[in-house]
């Protein structure tokens, strides 16, 4: 199948087509058609993402680009594009899109159209963030996803939402302060806010040192990198269930995505500076995060914290600075939002059922609620890398650019890969074996059609991903290509072998 | 220069040197026979018949400020009635404007009841 | 003897509005008296709102054409034509808040917009100014009527007790003001600001004069050290005229500032660093103030603070980019600020002696209760808190972006971590309007009335859209900043 969709402006309509569904709810009154309307606009971004797809060609520059002058005094443009890096973190967010919106079919109790709303917009933020290549049209999509979340949080959250939201809000919005200055100040320098002008202008080392660690600390708060990462457990925890799997599944990824875009290109002198000492927060952070998932004993907590270690991991992909490395860390970053949006998504139908999420309330589960456990199970086994699946494929890749990039962070690296398994492995063997001794237990329903639903995308995709990696990879490796050569020539010293 | 300011500060000088001696002086050389009758304190030379920290009635202030509002109006027309030769009609239109802005001061005055007493 | 020429076509606004005021004084004695009071008062506003307009559009009309002035006294350059419209545009929104609030607690309609017009003059003509009496005279239109205006809430003691202050603390100012302009016209021999840019001295005259003058338009825009009385009459004053002041007022002294500034005939370096320095201390004090306010007025009046802070960066870092940073944060300001303060003359109670002031429970649950006032009102603070994609994040862009073009990055820094900090507060409220349910605390005057309802539509509007579609209007105050700078 072959259609040209060169003509049509792709990006734009998969960037504001949620924002026009989030209009068109003002219109209606129904709660049907409230979800019906939201659940037909992020259906309907999905498949217009799609065809970025269709007309994908495997090279490493940005495609379907649009550029459009947009302040001119201060020559700020309106440029959107996708690469390899970014394309396929594009269509996990449009993925999850309408997953988030059927998950909260029912359990949306008060608001439903603000929160449809909200869920909305939020997707226009993040692919705005991700399709960015203006660094102040990249600032707003990045600082605008705050306020939708925010009241996600703070609104539909659980009990101390409050807290959480305006903690999730004020670190990030601080992470980012520093960050619009040196934007201001790479204008100052070079004259333009444009990413791929500006990565034809070589910058002075101590501009690049200062820039790179503004930036850095920005990114280092979303992703979250130790010990930047006290906002996460709150936030994920306090968040309602939709609202989790975003903040996991793509505004983490921002992160990552930032560090990927914009601190390697733009500062590469200083990124090979400071390459270990992220390299050291991000083992610290597998193992932080995997000891303390170990003791929690709140599901939705565990998730949490073993988010921090799977992102560490990423990074170490990110710092190795090498072909499998960075591929390695864009694929893991895809394959953890899918398997940690599909656990928080799990964690929310046991909770909607019990009320509870507590790990020692659980037991026996399988007897009476077994295609819930056998989906926990599947889930779970992508978590930990079980191969065949997807996790296997990124952390493998991360750990072979780690080795090429320094043996010990390899080494630490699989301890933490072991910890991951350890944890989550207790954790569905406390839940899912034992004895059926809990009565509020014995009453469980198995999931609803539109439950399963909610999470048969997301294991074909983990399927998908496992056994034909070569899809996703073969788009990926040669923007990661494209931007180590623009590294290795721009920097002052050759690093690529 | 500065210079210039002497005069100014020879004046400020001249005018606090007399002061302090005008007020100094008296209570060096002056006699003082001090009685009852003298201590007590006059109004316009009058002895005081009630506590001088009484409330006058709002209206007197209230004509003193419209005295002095529409007075002042007259004050200005002096200068202006000399000049009229010279400044000619746009004079004549100036101080109509002047006029014209004072006299919706004074309907608004007027019909707000200011001008009754009670 | 030379009769004076004069371009009335300067000065059209201005005089548009004194016409309207004078109207307006009249207006109470026509009809029978049995009109009932609102309807009265609603006819009153309506003309001076005409007027407001008409104004508004011989300003527009007068754009392009920098015209000549009255005896060197008054110039209508672009930047004076976006300064009436900036005025203007707070006036009118101001204006129709006060439409149904006013009537809630006074019979005094006429008087009140007579004053609020004359206030309008007051601060068109001081951003007009180019002669230091000019100035000072406008200033003083512009503070008189402002202290009357602030005491309008007779029944209230705090009204009373706001006016006092902010008339001492205005004629203390004031003083200081005119005390600068002799010591520059001693220096230079002339009050013109054309004459004192060619023939100070750059002594010791200079210097001392500048800085009282900086000390008397310090006052005007509460600058920490010198804004002691912000709080207390922004708090006192009844809600629309603190609106309409807290943009108005700092929009004619700031433009005022710049001309000031560049016939001061000192050397940039000079007074930047002190401007720098001031502007510091103004976010970072405002900010932590307004962190422990509980009366949603006194926490906006220490966020007005800030935010004059924030402005004050722009000064610093001078002319041409600076000028029209500052010009285009003044227009954000009035869309959000005013909009905020419209939503909070809703949350007060209302009543002759009761203490209006609305404390921030007021907002409690305030989304359950009115979803889209609610809504809107967190527009207007996270506007303020300069979040995109809103005005008043593109108006900081701005400001910041001047300054670190002319080096002060250091500034642009405290500015974003003040930003930071003036979050918490701004999310403060938004926690209480969404986050909370309405208990007893919680209060909103209703129904709402279509003029504060077009007014908060248009202040949203505004602040909804200036930012995304900035270019072209950001392309024109460049050139006004840019004809002023180069003239």
């Amino acid at each position: 199948m072959s259609m040209d969709l060169t003509a049509i402006p792709l990006l734009s309509l998969i960037l504001w087509l949620p924002v026009v569904g989030a209009l068109l709810l003002f219109f209606v009154r129904k709660e049907s058609t409230i979800k019906l309307i939201a659940l037909a606009t992020m259906l309907l971004d999905f498949v217009v993402s799609l065809g970025l797809l269709l007309n994908w060609s495997n090279t490493g520059d940005m495609q379907f680009v649009e550029k459009l002058l947009w302040i001119p005094p201060l020559n700020i443009s309106y440029h959107l594009g996708v690469d390899g890096i970014s394309l396929f973190l594009v269509l996990l967010t449009t993925l999850l899109g309408p997953i988030v919106v059927l998950y909260s079919w029912h359990n949306i109790k008060n608001n439903l159209r603000a929160f449809m709303v909200l869920l909305l917009v939020q997707q226009t933020g993040i692919v705005g963030v991700f399709t960015s290549l203006d660094l102040i049209l990249f600032f707003i999509f990045w600082e605008f996803t705050l306020i939708p979340m925010y009241f996600l949080i703070g609104r539909w959250g659980g009990q101390r939402r409050v807290y959480a939201a305006v903690k999730f809000f004020l670190y990030t919005m601080a992470g980012s302060a520093l960050m619009l200055v040196v934007i201001l100040l790479l204008y100052w320098q070079t004259g333009s806010f444009d990413w791929i002008e500006l990565q034809q202008t070589p910058l002075d080392p101590t501009v690049q040192t200062w820039a790179f660690l503004a930036f850095a600390l920005a990114f280092a708060i979303k992703v979250p990198l130790f010990p930047f990462h006290t906002w996460l457990p709150d936030a994920h925890v306090e968040a309602p269930t939709a609202g989790s799997v975003i903040l996991a599944g793509v505004l983490l990824k921002m992160g990552i995505y930032g560090f990927l875009r914009f601190c390697l290109p733009l500062f590469p002198d200083a990124t090979l500076r400071f390459a270990p000492w992220i390299a050291g927060l991000a083992l610290a952070g597998i193992l932080y995060g995997a000891l303390v998932a170990l003791v929690q004993k709140d599901v939705k907590s565990l998730v949490a914290y073993s988010s921090i270690a799977h992102l560490g991991f990423v990074m170490l992909g990110v710092v190795s600075l090498n072909q499998q490395g960075l591929a390695g860390a864009v694929l893991q970053s895809v394959n953890h939002g899918l398997s940690t949006g599909a656990l928080f998504l799990m964690v929310g139908m046991i909770y909607d059922r019990r009320h509870t999420r507590l790990l020692t309330e659980f037991g026996g589960l399988w007897k009476q609620i077994p295609i819930y456990s056998a989906l926990l199970l599947v889930v779970v086994m992508a978590s930990v890398g079980l191969p065949g699946l997807n996790g296997f494929v990124g952390e493998f890749t991360i750990l072979v650019g780690a080795f090429k990039a320094n043996r010990l962070w390899a080494v630490l690296g699989t301890v933490g890969v072991i910890f991951a398994a350890w944890y989550l492995l207790a954790a569905v063997r406390g839940m899912l074996q034992g004895p059926l001794d809990n009565p509020a237990n014995q009453k469980l329903q198995d999931l609803s059609a539109r439950e399963i639903w909610v999470l048969v995308p997301l294991i074909l995709l983990f399927f998908l991903i496992g056994l034909f990696p070569n899809l996703f990879l073969d788009k990926i490796n040669p923007a990661v290509e494209t931007l180590l050569h623009g590294m290795n020539a721009a920097a002052q010293i050759s690093f690529l072998p | 220069m500065m210079i210039d300011y002497l005069p100014l500060l020879i004046l400020f000088v001249v005018a606090a040197v007399f002061a302090a001696i005008a007020i100094i002086m008296p209570s060096l050389i002056g006699p003082k026979n001090p009685n009852k009758m003298k201590q007590e304190p006059i109004e316009s030379g009058m002895i005081p018949f009630t506590d001088a920290r009484q409330r006058f009635p709002v209206q007197y202030y209230m004509v003193a400020v419209l005295f002095i509002l529409f007075d002042i109006e007259v004050v200005f027309m002096y200068p202006w009635a000399v000049l009229l030769n010279k400044l000619k009609v746009f004079g004549l239109i100036e101080m109509g404007f002047f006029l014209l802005i004072l006299l919706i001061g004074y309907v608004y005055v007027w019909r707000k009841g200011a001008f009754e007493w009670d | 003897m030379n009769l004076p020429h004069i371009d009335f076509s300067v000065i059209t606004p201005e005089l548009i509005v004194i016409a309207t005021a004078l109207v307006v004084m009249l207006a109470e004695f026509v009809g029978a008296h049995a009109t009932p009071s609102p309807t009265r008062s609603h006819r009153i506003a309506l003309i001076a709102l005409l007027g407001l307009v008409l104004a508004a559009l011989a300003a527009v009309a007068g754009l392009g054409r920098a015209a000549t002035d009255i005896q060197g006294m008054l110039v209508a350059d672009d930047l004076g034509r976006y300064l009436e419209l900036v005025v203007l545009l707070a006036a009118a929104l101001g204006l129709l808040l006060a439409w149904d609030y006013l009537p809630q607690f006074t019979k005094m309609h006429s008087e009140y917009y007579a004053l609020y017009l004359l206030a309008v003059v007051g601060m068109m003509f001081m951003g007009k100014s180019t002669e230091l009496i000019t100035l000072f005279v406008s200033l003083e239109i512009l503070s008189v009527a402002l202290y009357v205006l602030t005491g309008f809430h007779r029944g209230q003691l705090a009204a009373g007790e706001a006016a006092l202050k902010y008339f001492l603390l205005g004629a203390f100012s004031s003083a200081f003001f005119i005390y600068g302009a002799a010591l520059l016209y001693g220096d230079t021999g002339s009050t013109h600001l054309v004459d004192i840019a060619a023939r100070a001295s750059g002594g010791f005259l200079t210097l001392a004069g500048l800085a009282l003058l900086l000390v008397g338009f310090g006052f005007k825009l509460a600058v920490v050290p010198f804004h002691m009385w912000t709080p207390d009459v922004y708090q006192g004053a009844p809600t629309p005229v603190t609106a309409f002041m807290s943009v108005g007022t700092k929009a004619a002294a700031f433009v005022a500032l710049f001309r000031v500034l560049q016939a001061a005939g000192v050397s940039y370096a000079t007074w930047s660093l002190v401007l720098a320095l001031l502007a510091t201390l103004t976010m970072t004090w405002g900010n932590l103030a307004a962190l422990r306010q509980s009366s949603l007025k006194r926490m906006l009046a220490y966020s007005s603070i800030a935010h004059a802070g924030y402005m004050l960066i722009g000064v610093t870092a001078g002319m041409q980019l600076g000028l029209s940073a500052v010009l285009f944060y003044l227009f954000a300001y009035a869309f959000m600020n005013i909009g905020a303060f419209a939503v909070v003359s809703l949350l007060e109670r209302p009543g002759y002696h009761a203490t209006q002031d609305a404390t921030i429970d007021a907002a409690r649950g305030l989304f359950a209760r009115k979803p889209l006032l609610a809504v809107v009102m967190a527009i207007f603070l996270l506007s303020l808190a300069g979040v995109p994609p809103l005005a008043g994040f593109f108006g900081k862009l701005y400001l910041f972006n001047a300054a670190v073009q002319s080096g002060w990055i250091w500034l642009a820094i405290v500015g974003m971590i003040n930003s930071v900090v003036s979050a918490y507060y701004y999310l403060r409220v938004t926690v209480l309007m969404f986050m909370t349910e309405a208990d007893e605390t919680s209060f909103l005057r209703s129904p709402l009335s279509n003029a504060t309802g077009l007014a908060i539509a248009v202040a949203m509007v505004g602040t909804l859209l200036l930012g995304i579609f900035a270019g072209p209007w950001l392309q024109q105050l460049g050139q006004a900043a840019l004809a002023f700078a180069g003239s």
